[in-house]
């Protein structure tokens, strides 16, 4: 009977083999040689996160002592004069005039992210739900194609469309209609398309497969039992939608939005290439700035330049900035996420 | 009454179709841009010179290299932590490095390659390298290879691990003869997957191989290796129209080789699981 | 069945292989007699004054170059003549940028790197075995877009005041002081930036210290720079994004290399007419070039990190400079050095890479005679 009402959805945890039959089962040398080498794979990828976090704070310990809490205060960041020569300040050499700021970077990473979410969620829901409850398996598929492809299209692609297509139509259209407005932070110039709005609907674009294909297997395992009471009683399919699905679907939505923030957080040459670049906090959503990981990308050739090595160390504190907060992000989605196996393109990927 | 819940209802799938069409919509925008773009670089000339003249042969086969080189070393560790996390591991230490490797996936690429510059070309004085770049790559694809193989040996299912202990098998042989060549779709399946971001990665790449006119060897140090997604970014710096394009054309074989993997992801993933499917019954 | 070895075991062999190797590996093909291809004829040391000792090396060996996209095309040329002249070298380039090629010759990652821009005291004195070798003259220009005003005149100091933000509009008395006679409009002035590490943006920024006082205390100059927040102010990704940047904004003003003129041109953006320290205005040419260079070529220190930025003379045009190749003095092995010195050479010699075959497509100029000898003591202490 349940065989019929329920679709193979995604698998659960495995039923676990009872100890005995377990032990029983790896009796000979070569079991435990096999066993060995395989826990050793299993150690490496929380060894390589380990590595990378030890080697971030080993590279930013310098920075840290050289910037102190300024580090969090400061809304600039200046490589300091390139040709003049070091001077010492809290016990490190440094170039001179050389100062250094998270602040402008993290608001520009926040808050992009947070536009490009607030873009991306209803647009992948709407989209996800429009998929599954409307349409046909067959066109399911092929427009499933769509999410895959838009996945794993190369984020410098991504970038040159933002830079070369979408940014000048939507500073000729939409952003000048909106900047006509004249609402605080979205007015002014609209400026070539390069800025912070076009940088936010790149990334939205970009975490819309992320949320989206999420959305697509939460909708598609919602029990056909509870859709077939809601047709039962009476209930329009958007209402359906509404008091069925999203109340089933709203806790795996918000996982996935997480999930989707993270990718945004990380997001390096697509921001690079599309953000204007400007190591300040903008006056309105269309004035370029910069997040952490574009300067980074962005900064680091000029940084190794100095030979003191302040410059490259500073980029390391960004850096660890950067790692805190997408691994707090992780965590909380990671912990919010249940069971979701996707055999398609990834989820959560920090690019 | 009525008419206004059906009109609601008209309104409420009219503003999905329009969502769906902005998911859409640019997926296309950006294929029919780079091949616009692309256009006055395409040739066969791409396949037979170098960045150093017109083309990008040394670029694809550097990504063909790099890719080979991700399947060696994140495939194997890759699946060989799924296997571990899958089979033996016990519930909390499986579940401690289940979810650090979760969160290594959410590391941003930009950092692995930072981390990648100073520590491994600098420090270990490996220069620009192809193990650089490797190990760079693999670090960031490897946590999706072991969840995709974690997932498809759970898929198996418990009725056939049962049969092998009950043959006598040890957990080795029963691995090899049964689990593994049952998993194997879901586990390329990954693989797969692996190599597409690896395709299309910019970050980890631009400090670790490091952009070249030169040809990729199998040296693994001190030699740089040319790649695609760094012809898009770096020839966009450089003068003339011809520059321009041939970055373009470099985006559009990415495009192609991404597609490509899309498919073979789908056959495979199609396979995975209509063998679940009839294992269930 | 999947077979792996265990990452464990691999990683401190490949450290360890790593920290020993230091080959250069070959990728040339061998060709059949130097000078059969019939382009060039080999750089004669004859016609040198010091002696390079240049000559093929003993087996095949690849030189690596990386950095300024503004030497990347010229360098590209000599791949092939280089290659009939010494038939056991080979020249593999690399763009991304001046900064990156300083850096990358510092780290060792890179045999040679191409900078438009000099070495700082900082850099000589923290790597004493590096040297910055000039091998060409180039020169950079400030293109605007304003339809229908041809020959706009500029100085160093209302540019740095743009850049700043002090003068913004194009109407501002300061700018029609420089233009009688000529009617601005009163659009907003839209300065665009490089956001990349470049040695144009270095060139720029020298010659906005040299003329501005509050400049040269305030942002300096280098290949990145802090440059102050103009509300108009735009960036740009190297030459062609900055022509492509200029083009499209009204108003625009951007400074962008020698060899992207003709580009800027066909783009419609016209070339302004610099003050110079003498305070005639001048545009790039061969001959403003050259007035240039000769006047700036007797104060080129011994370490050849010299500017030719504001150069006295009527006729110089004040964003000249030399674009360098950054080597260490020292070099792994003989052939590697013998490479290295055969490549240089070639490059600064009249009959190889210095013909105007080579410079003219890029409008670089050849190295004063005065600088050339310091040049080639520099080449040949490379071992």
């Amino acid at each position: 009977m349940t065989a019929i009402l329920e679709r193979p959805g995604p698998p659960g945890p495995p039923e676990p083999l009872s100890e005995r039959a377990r032990r029983r089962a790896e009796l000979t040398t070569k079991d435990r040689v096999v066993r060995g080498g395989l826990a050793v794979a299993g150690i490496i990828p929380t060894a390589a996160l380990l590595f990378l976090t030890y080697q971030m704070v080993r590279q930013a310990i310098p920075a840290i002592r050289f910037n102190g809490w300024h580090f969090f205060q400061t809304k600039t960041f200046n490589l300091g004069a390139q040709y003049g020569n070091p001077v010492t300040r809290h016990g490190e050499q440094a170039l001179p005039k050389a100062q250094f700021g998270v602040l402008a970077m993290l608001f520009g990473t926040v808050v992009s992210s947070l536009i490009a979410l607030a873009l991306a969620v209803p647009v992948s829901v709407g989209g996800a739900i429009l998929l599954v409850e409307k349409l046909p398996a067959r066109v399911q598929n092929v427009l499933g194609v769509f999410l895959e492809l838009l996945a794993g299209i190369p984020s410098v692609v991504f970038g040159l469309w933002g830079v070369y297509t979408l940014g000048p139509v939507l500073h000729r259209t939409v952003f000048r209609w909106i900047s006509d407005i004249g609402i605080p932070w979205f007015d002014g110039r609209t400026g070539n398309g390069q800025g912070l709005a076009s940088a936010s609907v790149v990334l939205a674009v970009m975490i819309v497969p992320i949320i989206a294909s999420i959305t697509r297997e939460l909708v598609r395992s919602v029990p056909v039992i509870s859709k077939e009471g809601a047709v039962a009683l009476g209930l329009t399919p958007a209402e359906s939608v509404r008091f069925v699905t999203i109340p089933y679907v709203r806790t795996g939505v918000v996982a996935a939005a997480v999930l989707g923030w993270a990718r945004a957080l990380g997001e390096t040459i697509a921001v690079l290439l599309i953000s204007g670049n400007a190591v300040t906090i903008p006056h309105s959503v269309f004035d370029p700035f910069t997040t952490m990981a574009a300067s980074i990308a962005a900064l680091l050739d000029g940084a190794l330049q100095d030979s003191t090595g302040m410059d490259v160390h500073a980029l390391a504190e960004v850096g660890l900035v950067l790692l805190g907060v997408t691994m707090v992000t992780n965590f909380a989605g990671r912990l919010l996420t249940r069971r979701f196996s996707d055999a398609g393109l990834p989820v959560g990927r920090g690019v | 009454m009525r008419r206004r819940r059906r009109l609601t209802d008209r309104v409420f799938w009219a503003l999905c179709g329009l969502a769906f069409l902005v998911i859409a919509a640019p997926s296309v925008s950006v294929i029919v841009s780079v091949f616009h773009q692309a256009f006055p670089a395409l040739g066969w000339q791409l396949f037979t010179q170098t960045t150093t003249g017109q083309g990008i042969q040394n670029a694809i086969l550097g990504t063909l290299l790099l890719l080979l080189g991700v399947l060696i070393v994140a495939g194997s560790v890759g699946v060989a932590a799924g296997v571990y996390l899958a089979e033996y591991a016990a519930g909390r230490s499986a579940a401690v490095l289940r979810f650090f490797s979760e969160v290594l996936a959410g590391t941003p690429s930009i950092v692995i390659g930072y981390i990648g510059y100073v520590t491994l070309v600098v420090e270990f004085h490996w220069g620009y390298s192809l193990l650089a770049a490797v190990l760079a790559l693999s670090v960031l694809v490897m946590p999706y290879i072991v969840k995709t193989t974690e997932v498809a040996l759970r898929q198996v299912p418990t009725t056939l691990r049962e049969g092998t202990a009950g043959l006598g098998m040890p957990r080795s042989a029963s691995l090899r003869r049964v689990l593994m060549p049952v998993a194997l779709p879901g586990i390329m399946s990954g693989l797969v997957v692996a190599l597409a971001i690896s395709t299309g990665e910019l970050a980890p790449l631009l400090f670790t191989a490091n952009a070249s006119d030169q040809d990729p060897s199998f040296s693994l140090f001190h030699h740089s290796v040319p790649y695609l997604t760094n012809v898009v970014y770096t020839d966009l710096s450089l003068p003339g129209r011809r520059y321009r394009a041939t970055s373009a054309a470099a985006g559009l074989i990415s495009l192609a080789i991404l597609v490509i993997l899309i498919a073979l992801g789908r056959i495979l993933s199609g396979r995975a699981r209509r063998q679940t499917a009839r294992m269930s019954l | 069945m999947k077979r792996f070895v265990p990452l464990a075991l691999v990683v401190p062999l490949a450290i360890a292989a790593g920290c020993s190797s230091s080959a250069k590996s070959s990728t040339g093909s061998t060709t059949t007699t130097p000078g059969s291809s019939g382009s060039s004829s080999p750089a004669s040391a004859a016609s040198a004054t010091v002696n390079m000792n240049l000559g093929n090396p003993a087996g095949p060996v690849t030189v690596t170059e990386a950095g300024s996209s503004l030497l990347y095309p010229y360098l590209q040329e000599l791949v092939t003549p280089l290659h009939a002249a010494y038939s056991n070298v080979t020249l593999t380039l690399a763009a991304g940028g001046s900064g990156k090629g300083i850096s990358d010759a510092i780290a060792g990652t890179t045999q040679l790197g191409g900078s438009d821009a000099y070495l700082s005291n900082s850099q000589l004195t923290a790597n004493p075995g590096l040297m910055n070798i000039p091998v060409a003259v180039s020169s950079q220009a400030v293109d605007y877009n304003l339809p229908g005003v041809t020959n706009l005149k500029l100085s160093g100091d209302v540019l740095a005041k743009i850049y700043e933000g002090t003068i913004k509009t194009w109407n501002d008395p300061a700018i029609t002081a420089l233009n009688p006679g000529v009617t601005l409009p009163s659009k907003a002035i839209v300065p665009v930036r490089r956001v990349d590490s470049s040695g144009d943006t270095f060139l720029f920024t020298s010659f906005l210290s040299a003329t501005n006082p509050t400049w040269s205390n305030g942002p300096g100059f280098g290949t990145t720079v802090s440059w102050p927040t103009v509300s108009t102010e735009e960036t740009a990704s190297g030459n062609p994004g900055m022509v492509q940047t200029c083009s499209t904004t009204p108003g625009c003003v951007a400074y962008i290399g020698i060899s992207a003129q003709s580009t800027a041109q066909t783009a419609g953006l016209g070339e302004a007419e610099l003050q110079n320290k003498d305070g005639s205005f001048v545009q790039p040419s061969s001959t403003t070039v050259l007035a240039a260079v000769s006047a700036g070529a007797g104060s080129v220190p011994a370490n050849l990190a010299g500017s030719l930025i504001y150069e006295p003379g009527s006729t110089s045009y004040p964003i000249v400079n030399f674009e360098y190749i950054v080597v260490k003095k020292q070099q792994s092995s003989a052939d590697a050095a013998q490479a290295i010195r055969d490549f240089l050479g070639f490059t600064i010699s009249p009959s190889g890479g210095s013909s105007p075959t080579y410079l003219t497509k890029d409008q670089f100029q050849a190295l004063p005679d005065s600088v050339v000898p310091k040049v080639e003591s520099a080449i040949a202490s490379i071992q």
